[in-house]
């Protein structure tokens, strides 16, 4: 492929990536409660990472590099969604602790 | 077997060394002495489970995951980006057959970046999911990541 081929290709991944943060970010204001909120920026955060990972691969200066961002995308993923799982089990069990408060 | 097992670990280290310090040889070569050192503690810490991975299906799972990955992203954009924002968001419960430890937790981990579904709580074999659209096919999609899972570590 052309070298302006590649480079037009990589802005449009890292494009992509950015505006997948910023939807991610949107589902911040537009959702109704943490859990939604969680959702929003697992799945469109992960994507975007992936994609600017993706964008980020044709200029790195070599293979072990190269490894380098892939595992990063890896080890954000597993935070992520350890993260994520943390979070919604706090909320959840504040929820029914309130729950049973309400009920008493 | 064992002793596969831990070169196994090993290699994998050392690629995780060499990808960190960039593939500079002095510190490849410093990885050389750390990376044994540092296996032999991870094996102490964290013993290797009964069941080892299967390459293929491992690869397998890596394609699905990548794909899914893709629709979840997707599948939330639009959702957000429409005006009327469709979800209907709830809870659901769905019960593995796939045994405790890693291969639960993977699931459990796996699920929260698929498309639509988050993990709440994982107690046993139970798992509390929440679905940003209840009215999807969410049972069908949790069926085929654990699917795929348990043929990843074959019993």
């Amino acid at each position: 492929m052309p070298d302006s081929l590649v480079t037009l290709l990589q802005a449009l991944l890292l494009t992509l990536g950015c505006l997948f943060f910023l939807v991610g970010t949107l589902g911040l204001f537009r959702l109704p409660d943490t859990l939604a909120r969680i959702h929003a920026l697992t799945k469109a955060d992960n994507l975007g990472l992936g994609l600017i990972v993706l964008g980020l691969l044709p200029s790195v200066p070599g293979p072990a590099t190269a490894a380098k961002i892939l595992f990063i995308w890896l080890v954000a993923l597993a935070a992520s969604a350890t993260a994520a799982h943390l979070v919604a089990r706090t909320v959840r069990a504040s929820d029914s602790r309130s729950d049973r408060e309400d009920g008493a | 077997m064992k002793a596969l097992d831990a070169a196994i670990r090993t290699a994998w280290l050392f690629v995780a060394w060499w990808a960190l310090a960039e593939g500079e040889a002095a510190a490849v070569a410093f990885g050389l002495g750390a990376v044994p050192l540092i296996a032999l503690l991870s094996w102490r810490l964290f013993p290797p489970g009964a069941r080892r991975p299967r390459v293929l299906a491992t690869f397998a799972f890596g394609g699905y995951f990548l794909v899914g990955s893709v629709a979840a992203g997707v599948d939330v954009a639009r959702r957000l980006l429409s005006p009327r924002l469709p979800i209907s968001p709830g809870y659901m419960s769905y019960k593995t057959s796939l045994p405790a430890g890693s291969p639960r937790w993977l699931l459990a981990n796996t699920l929260s970046l698929l498309p639509g579904t988050l993990s709440v709580t994982l107690r046993g074999p139970e798992i509390e999911l929440h679905c940003l659209d209840t009215t999807a096919e969410v049972h069908d999609a949790v069926a085929r990541a654990e699917e795929h899972i348990a043929r990843m570590f074959p019993l």
